[in-house]
């Protein structure tokens, strides 16, 4: 198998926060075996929280069953994840920006700061019907 | 993931919360719920102790600020203490620990509870 794909996991969640469980799981399990450092992984944690919540609470505000695929990849530099839905169009960056903006801790500001301080790249697509966001971690901070 | 609360009382009026375990999307309902029911006006003083709390996310967070707006509103006090260093980085990157009062350790915060109590001493 080529490494890439070796370095490739993928799983698909629903849309419930109950699912943030599986996340951690998988997140876990997914370090484990990259043997991704303790403090990336802690800060993986919460930005996948906050990534996975706003994706239910804006992307699928209508509450019925949809899914959330996750993919995560790595190399010898970094880990990156992605978060595809299929919910109403929704960039996390600037969607989000507004609230950081007037200083209040409210709904989705607070979670979108903690993603863009704990993670050192983001980025948005609204593929087709899809939304696809990816944040990456370097494990050394780059000057 | 999961959170247990213990709310016991404290001197003149206070409430101690303490938490345990991960305070997130899902554990953060419980914890208001809680509060909600044990945080009532005759509560002057409310103490959270973060000693066993392993994980906080901006959910927990408001539950937090919420906490916090509701004892200002009421003239009474909101008392941080016992932060692990990853639960503090939380409340640093939210730029969340102005404002607030947050002590290292319980001996730090008796020393100020202490001289709370003296300057009410004083004042009558």
């Amino acid at each position: 198998m080529n490494s890439k794909l070796q370095n490739r996991q993928s799983a698909t969640l629903q849309n419930k926060m109950s699912e943030c469980e599986k996340l951690v799981e998988l997140l876990n399990s997914y370090a484990k075996s990259k043997d991704i450092p303790d403090d990336i992984k802690n800060d993986l944690r919460l930005v996948t929280e906050e990534i996975f919540v706003n994706i239910i609470n804006y992307a699928y505000k209508s509450a019925n069953t949809q899914s959330v695929d996750i993919e995560f990849n790595s190399n010898t530099e970094s880990v990156s994840i992605t978060f595809i839905d299929t919910g109403i169009a929704f960039n996390p960056i600037t969607d989000c920006e507004k609230d950081i903006e007037k200083n209040d801790h409210c709904e989705g500001g607070m979670g979108i700061h903690l993603i863009m301080s704990l993670s050192d790249h983001q980025k948005y697509d609204r593929i087709g019907q899809r939304n696809v966001f990816t944040i990456t971690k370097y494990y050394t901070k780059k000057q | 993931m999961s959170l247990e609360i213990v709310i016991s009382p404290e001197a003149s009026s206070g409430k101690r919360i303490s938490i345990a375990g991960s305070l997130d999307s899902n554990t953060a309902p419980d914890l208001q719920q809680s509060i909600d029911a044990e945080i009532n006006d005759s509560v002057s003083t409310t103490i959270i102790d973060f000693k066993d709390l392993d994980f906080l996310s901006s959910a927990g967070l408001r539950v937090i600020f919420k906490t916090k707006k509701i004892m200002d509103g009421r003239g009474g006090k909101l008392l941080l203490v016992n932060l692990q260093p990853q639960i503090k980085k939380v409340f640093e990157i939210i730029k969340a620990l102005d404002g607030m009062n947050v002590f290292k350790n319980q001996d730090e915060m008796d020393d100020y509870l202490t001289a709370m109590q003296n300057k009410v001493i004083d004042e009558d």
